[in-house]
């Protein structure tokens, strides 16, 4: 102690260590207002992809890979292809491994053959009651396996196997009369002879050292427990728990919380768990004296605890995260508000921030672990909680730990288990512990469960029992070797390259045959009719693909959806400025919404009208929740509406949400507004921010924007930039369904503040400067895509030149018949859209359909988000134009002709890690829902405004749930980009954060040569990969409804082909 | 004219019962449906169907119902024939048909239909679909039996019905060991509401003679005792299910079933069982009004309770279901003052509010209710603080009073089993296996495993007795005795001692 005190300061920082460490292992969700799409393991991505896979698998023990099982049916579908794994496994075992791969093993038997066996057919060893069930219910012996060959006589086969295997029958009773007379305590003293003893004695022994040898690296004591008796120790205390945790961190629900949260949640929890009388209640009598005593300083006690607990210092940090991760969802909460000094988060209100602090919960945490195991070490074994007190006791009962752990571990058939059972439920008799022991510790291990693998793989290499003979033992290990060559990490990375391998054949298919065909766009040297930059969101695919189908005249464009205008904006309604940007950029300026000169009055009676209406919502709401007598008083006259509300969301809900919406917006008095974006009179309310953008910053974005599009001539009459956002009811996660680059907002504002900057004269002035000639003739507009309904809101029309009128009128017919269709397209993966076998519905029924989805309360799936996403294009739209893409594809405009690769490497940087989140947030969810996504959405509770559990007790779940999936196919993003191969790799070797990424295969680049079109893969480790074009066509269809027709599954890329033009 | 339509509604009157039934062919026909092993997409519609049809249905026959009880003069109970009788013993199949109850069964329907859209698009895909909504049409006839119901017998059907499918939805993720501890928690606990209704109907029978609502409500137990018995046992039943003190932990830990469910159970329907059960008793509850000012009193005390721990929680569905718990406190207490009326107000206008508050759960990001601030006097005990967020350990003290003894006891009787019964036969239940005789038919097994079970007993203690296996047994039975003697001396089986004979002297 003394030699620690000496240097508190070490400890300290040491804990610092530990504390950043967490960061690499805990998820990293913001509190779920602001829930923004990022990867799962950003953590672990320093390690190349499949490393990173297997590690953290495992540290949560969560699988990283889509079950096989489910590979095995993507095959059986046809979305994964022989030839698809064939090449996968050839790619992961690179190197000299592949010739070895063509080594003969039985004649017409390659190590290839059988490793390939093994990922088509489930071959993993089953347990001895399913074997016998196996053999003796179903037809294993009498039919041959499918998709093996015929190999003659079954039996004789499995009798080989056996005989290969060198297996020995079992010996069998001479008769039924003697098996019964032989007693289970007299065939154990047949078979544990005195001989035997001493070698599983000394083996217990050494498994004690092991056992504490992994305490700190893989297990905290309480695990190690758990191993031993098999309970749990924490079951008990972790309601209570989550309860104060909930408590500490909660941002708006309770009224009540503890009176020493300021003090932080250490001093808080002590203070509440020393008056908790629930410890007595218990039997566990000593806790609560011994939490009052508990040193003040959270660090000390964290050093007590961990010196009592017993893992080697060295491994200190180790044991700090095993126990974080025991709840990762509040751990990562905890960790998540530290890092930010507390703060709730951006537009949480007046909450003040309360201390949050990493070593607080790691002090109870190791408070309770203690004072729990104590209990369960004295109740079990009377002994007080010394690992070298249990490990004395382990040296004089070597049976009881030997019998404890096979028992816990599962390694023990049947009968064992159920003496085994019967002995830890209470017998103090030494005799039958060691008898049991002796019995377990003789058994041989057997090749048994070998022997199922290899018949099934004899049937389909061809071998017949005669053939497997004569190959012998030794050719029979070779096989089960080369069977198991793979192991986890390298079967799941193989499945995933061959699933990413058919999708992208398809897609560079599809691109090569789209290179350099004539795009119907009409003459290209004239202005288009109009210029729309969407977002690169894969969402916006479909709207773009239509609106170019229904006026071939319009150019679309792509970018991030803030538009190169990072900014905080304060809405006319909102009480605290919001940061519309991605979330790695601080904005440094504020954009205000402000009334239009001469509606200040309007606005003024509007605020007061609103917040009425917001305080009467807010005061029905809480009093009926925690009124005393006003509680029912306002529920008997508030239940007249909400049985009419109910009545109605169930009948209409489409017609009362638009109703209702109406309704608020009447009351609150419509207003004209304008965006402040030369700044305000007011101060701005976002700290260390200026108020609006001055002329110079305004032509910089502007500027910076249209070069990065690729837009700095031929402008159109009309310039639209569309953002987006999605509303929906009932949904906590309705963040992650809005724009990935305004950080989960929103998109709408920054169209807007650009779209005003670019018709300012002064910033045209600016950029005409900068060689950027804009027209008089052109007007920039801003509106917003709802990406739920489909509907679009314009901003600022009244500032529409008169000369510009009928532009728009036609543009607006062509973006309203351009949604239509869309959601037509859209309806095609709704389970529950009217689309009928026979033809998709008609578009007012479709758009109904979105409409009523948006406004229903029960639709827990209001629209699809980003399911399906699995590449982005990084180009011109001539790359994509004309194709189908199945609203699949991020697309990014990018001109390449007119670059050096510092906007592509500045387009990279922004737009890559956003891609890449949203990609490996829904594969990781997809392929492990339960662990790494947040499970179902219908029994998820909202939890103090940040998150939410299942039930009212469960950890905090994180990731996306269950619903945002179902329709993923779980694989990297690949991003081709239009550039030569010499530019992107000076690009990637100039930035580090690229080679992360890119380096280390989170996300799979391709490029496609600018002039050629010819299109070669990034490979880390051996560099460009030529990709030549197979013999097979890319379909072909009229136009996006011809090719959709009625089918509702995943569709193979197209090229769109009018009548009349030649392909 | 008019006489038509009053004639029509009478004719409709005679098909109450089908407001029960409905929903209960609807689940018949949707567990048909599991067993044939329907599953995907496309079979949801047609099981949502079959129960969202059973619920409209029973919503429009009551609303035509009710609008006909205002016109008709007929009231109170309508007996639709005799389910099974025996000497002294008859269960009438008998409904309530007065406004109140026709009304409160509206509600009801209102809110079942209402859920069972919501849960159609609600819990499209969830692997227990089908199961989902079978639970909940058993739940739907389970409630009405409970509202309309004419006798006790079928009133305690109903709360059967209810207990079953609201243990089966607390369970619906079968996959989390958390929720289905949850639901066997709720489930036992409601069982002693369960025996107090049971104690009433026999001792209806034993000594009004009926189980009638009329006739044990009418005032005709002449001896204050045997009223004071007889409501003692529905008020438990009553108190049980409402969650009132001290019954409150269950519903606090039921809360892990989808929202819908939780809503229509915990905030808006079953939870008001109790109060309906009240209401339904009024005059036995009158004859004895010590039981009136108890009943009171424990409204007030769940009120106050319920309004206390609502303050502290920080997840929306804790906090509305205490919320819940307290009005319901408050509604226990109106029938304990004798305002069975406003009762029955405040219940199914509480009912539909809370309903929909409840269904908007999820949105609570958005209404956001920021909460009321309290006095600091309050606020700063932390004593206080930690006896209100841990319930006043009413949890920790029904595990340590009622779930540990029966575990205990459970684990003693296995205990008894393997140490003395097994091995006084000592036999491995395997030893079955393989024995050559076999019969046909029910009749034919039951004899072969009888032959088997003396052949085995045959076998150990005579044709063993040789080896001394006759002599163990005996020195086995010694052991085992004294073994009984020491558990003997534990308290719990003292207390199993102590109420055994409180149960045969009662």
């Amino acid at each position: 102690m003394s030699h620690h005190a000496a240097e508190p300061t070490t400890l300290r920082e040491r804990l610092a260590a530990w504390v950043a460490h967490l960061e690499h292992v805990l998820p990293a969700q913001a509190p779920i207002r602001n829930f923004v799409h990022h990867n799962t393991l950003h953590g672990l991505q320093h390690l190349p992809f499949p490393e990173a896979l297997a590690e953290a698998q495992r540290i949560t023990g969560a699988r990283p890979w889509l079950e096989e099982s489910r590979c095995r049916e993507l095959l059986a579908e046809g979305r994964i292809a022989r030839a698809d794994l064939e090449a996968a496994l050839d790619e992961s075992l690179a190197g000299d491994e592949v010739a070895d791969l063509d080594t003969e093993i039985v004649p017409g038997g390659r190590i290839r053959d059988v490793v390939l066996i093994g990922l088509l057919h489930d071959l993993s060893p089953v347990s001895a009651a399913r074997l016998q069930w196996l053999l003796h219910e179903s037809d294993a012996l009498t039919r041959p396996v499918s998709g093996g060959v015929q190999v003659g006589d079954l039996p004789a086969l499995w009798q080989a196997c056996g005989d290969v295997l060198g297996l020995q029958p079992a010996p069998q009773p001479a008769s039924e009369l003697e098996a019964l007379f032989r007693t289970p305590a007299e065939s154990m003293d047949d078979e544990g002879g005195a001989e035997d003893d001493a070698g599983w004695q000394i083996g217990a022994r050494a498994l004690w050292s092991m056992l504490v040898g992994r305490l700190g690296r893989e297990w905290t004591l309480s695990a190690l427990l758990e191993r031993l008796t098999g309970e749990n120790v924490l079951e008990e205390v972790r309601p209570t728990l989550i309860r104060h945790l909930a408590a500490h961190l909660d941002l708006g629900m309770s009224s009540w919380r503890n009176p020493k949260r300021a003090q932080g949640f250490y001093a808080a929890w002590r203070a509440s768990a020393a008056a908790d009388i629930g410890w007595e209640l218990d039997e566990w009598l000593a806790a609560r004296e011994e939490i009052a005593r508990l040193p003040d300083d959270p660090l000390e006690t964290i050093e007590r605890e961990l010196m009592h607990l017993g893992p080697d210092e060295a491994h200190w940090g180790d044991y700090l995260e095993r126990l974080a991760l025991e709840l990762p969802g509040w751990s990562g909460m905890f960790l998540w508000r530290d890092r930010r000094g507390g703060a709730p988060g951006a537009g949480s209100g007046d909450e003040a921030p309360v201390p949050v602090a990493m070593a607080d919960y790691l002090a109870v945490r190791l408070v309770l672990e203690r004072v729990c195991c104590e209990e369960l070490v004295h109740r079990i074994w009377g002994l007080p909680l010394f690992l070298s007190e249990l490990g004395d006791h382990f040296l004089f009962h070597p049976a009881e730990l030997k019998v404890r752990h096979d028992f816990f571990a599962g390694l023990l058939d049947e009968a064992d288990a159920h003496e085994a059972r019967r002995l830890i439920a209470g017998d103090p008799d030494t005799a039958h512990w060691e008898r049991l022991a002796a019995k377990i510790g003789t058994r041989r291990y057997s090749r048994e469960p070998q022997r199922w693998p290899l018949f099934l793989l004899s049937q389909h290499l061809g071998l017949d029992a005669a053939a497997l003979r004569a190959a012998g033992p030794a050719t029979a290990d070779a096989l089960l070797d080369a069977l198991g060559r793979l192991d986890a990490t390298a079967r799941g990375f193989v499945w995933l390259q061959a699933y990413e391998r058919h999708y992208r054949e398809q897609i560079f298919a599809a691109l090569t045959r789209n290179h350099g065909r004539r795009v119907p766009a009409g003459d290209v040297s004239a202005a288009p009719a109009a210029q729309c930059v969407f977002c690169m969101d894969d969402r916006e695919e479909g709207t773009r693909r239509h609106l170019e189908e229904v006026n071939p005249a319009i150019e679309t464009f792509g970018a991030a959806g803030f538009f190169g205008v990072p900014m905080y904006w304060v809405g006319l309604d909102d009480s605290a400025p919001t940061a519309l940007c991605p979330v790695v950029v601080t904005p440094a300026n504020e954009v205000r919404e402000v009334p239009v000169a001469g509606a200040e009055s309007i606005a003024a009676s509007r605020r007061v009208r609103r917040a009425l209406r917001l305080e009467w919502q807010n005061r029905l709401h809480r009093a009926t929740r925690d009124g005393t007598l006003s509680a029912p008083l306002l529920a008997m006259l508030a239940a007249p509406f909400g049985a009419l509300a109910m009545a109605l969301q169930s009948l209409a809900p489409a017609w009362l949400g638009e109703l209702l919406r109406r309704r608020r917006e009447a009351f609150d008095r419509p207003l004209a507004t304008q965006a402040a974006i030369g700044g305000d009179r007011q101060a701005p309310l976002a700290a260390n921010a200026r108020a609006g953008f001055s002329d110079d910053e305004q032509a910089e974005r502007v500027a910076g924007f249209l070069r990065t599009l690729g837009l700095t001539q031929r402008f159109a009459p009309l310039v639209v930039v569309v953002g987006h956002g999605s509303n929906s009811l009932n949904n906590p996660h309705a963040a992650a369904y809005d724009c990935g680059a305004c950080s989960g907002r929103h998109g709408g504002p920054n169209a807007r503040v650009l779209a005003a900057m670019a018709n300012r004269a002064e910033v045209r002035a600016r950029l005409a400067e900068r060689g950027i000639v804009i027209p008089d003739a052109t007007w920039f507009l801003g509106c917003e895509h709802n990406t739920g309904d489909e509907s679009i809101a314009w901003y600022d029309l009244a500032a529409l030149p008169a000369a510009r009128q009928a532009d728009f009128d036609a543009l607006v017919r062509d973006l309203g018949e351009a949604t239509r269709r869309h959601a037509i397209e859209r309806c095609r993966r709704f389970a529950s859209a009217p689309f009928a076998a026979s033809a998709p519905p008609a578009a007012g029924r479709a758009l109904r359909h979105l409409l009523a989805r948006r406004h229903d309360w029960s639709q827990a799936r209001p629209e699809l988000g980003h399911a399906t996403v699995a590449t982005a294009f990084i180009g011109r739209r001539t790359m994509s134009r004309g194709a189908f893409f199945d609203r699949r594809a991020f697309l990014i405009s990018y001109d390449p002709g007119d670059d050096d690769g510092r906007i592509l490497e500045a387009i990279l940087l922004a737009a890559g890690p956003v891609g890449a989140g949203i990609s490996l947030e829904y594969y990781f969810s997809t392929v492990d829902n339960p662990r790494f996504g947040c499970g179902s959405k219908i029994t998820h509770n909202l939890t103090g405004l940040f998150g939410v559990m299942e039930g009212a007790s469960s950890d905090l779940r994180t990731g996306l749930p269950q619903q945002m999936i179902e329709i993923h196919e779980p694989m990297r993003l690949l991003v081709v980009l239009e550039q030569t191969r010499a530019v992107v790799s000076a690009i990637y070797h100039r930035q580090p954060p690229l080679q992360e990424l890119i380096g280390n295969g989170w996300i799979v680049v391709a490029a496609k040569e600018p002039e050629s079109g010819e299109i070669s893969r990034f490979d880390p480790v051996r560099g460009w990969l030529p990709w030549s074009p197979s013999a097979a066509e890319v379909p072909h269809a009229r136009d996006s409804a011809a090719w959709l027709g009625t089918h509702r599954e995943p569709l193979p890329p197209a090229l769109l082909v009018p009548e009349g033009t030649p392909c | 004219m008019l006489n038509c339509i009053v004639e029509a509604l009478a004719l409709a009157g005679t098909l109450l019962p089908l407001v029960v039934a409905l929903p209960l062919m609807g689940a018949l026909a949707i567990g048909a449906r599991l067993v044939a092993g329907v599953h995907g997409d496309d079979s949801e519609p047609a099981t949502a169907g079959l129960a969202r049809g059973a619920g409209l249905a029973s919503l429009l026959l009551l609303a035509a119902l009710s609008v006909g009880s205002f016109a008709a003069t007929a009231k109170g109970t309508q007996a639709f024939g005799e389910w099974f009788a025996a000497p002294g013993f008859a269960v009438n199949l008998s409904f309530a048909s007065d406004t109140q109850s026709l009304l409160l069964a509206l509600v009801v329907a209102f809110l079942g239909w209402v859920t069972l859209v919501f849960s159609t698009n609600y819990l499209h895909r969830e692997a227990g679909f089908h199961r989902f909504f079978l639970a909940m049409c058993l739940f739907l006839a389970g409630m009405q039996l409970i509202v309309l119901s004419g006798n006790a017998v079928l009133g305690f059907i109903g709360w059967e019905l209810c207990g079953l499918s609201s243990w089966l939805l607390i369970g619906f993720s079968d996959e989390r060991p958390l929720a289905t501890g949850n639901a066997l928690f709720a489930f036992l606990a409601n069982r002693i509401g369960d025996a107090g209704f049971l104690l009433a109907i026999g001792l209806a029978y034993w000594w009004v003679g009926s189980a009638e609502w009329s006739a044990i409500a009418s005032g005709s137990l002449p001896e204050t005792v045997k009223a004071r018995m007889l409501a003692l046992g529905l008020v438990t039943a009553a108190l049980a299910k409402s969650a009132q003190l001290p019954f409150t932990p269950w519903i606090a830990r039921a809360l892990e079933g989808p929202t819908p469910s939780s809503a229509v159970f915990y905030g808006a329907v079953m939870v008001h069982a109790g109060v309906i059960l009240l209401i339904r008793i009024e005059p036995l509850l009158l004859q004895v009004p010590d039981m009136m000012i108890a009943l009171a009193f424990a409204g007030l005390a769940t009120a106050v309770y319920g309004w206390l721990c609502g303050r502290v929680q920080s997840d929306v569905k804790s906090a509305l279901v205490y919320a819940t718990v307290m009005q319901v406190g408050l509604m226990v207490a109106a029938c304990g003052f004798g305002w069975f009326e406003f009762a029955a107000w405040h219940l199914a206008l509480h009912a539909l509010w809370r309903g929909y508050q409840f269904l908007m759960a999820p949105s609570y990001l958005l209404l956001a209710p920021r909460p009321a601030s309290l006095p600091p006097s309050l606020t700063q005990n932390v004593p206080l603080y930690t006896a209100v967020l841990q319930g006043f350990w009413l949890d920790r003290l029904a595990r340590g009073l009622l779930l540990r003894p029966t575990l205990s006891l459970g684990h003693d009787m296995r205990r008894l089993d393997d140490r003395v019964i097994d091995r006084l036969l000592g036999v491995p239940q395997e030893s079955h296996r393989g024995l050559a005789m076999s019969g046909n038919g029910v009749a034919g097994r039951a004899l072969t495993v009888l032959s088997e079970w003396l052949q085995l007993v045959e076998d150990r203690l005579v044709l063993q007795s040789g080896g001394g296996a006759m002599t163990r047994g005996l020195r086995r039975v010694g052991d085992a005795i004294r073994v009984l003697e020491g558990l003997l001396e534990e308290p719990r089986y003292l207390m199993l001692m102590v109420m055994a004979t409180f149960a045969v002297i009662l």
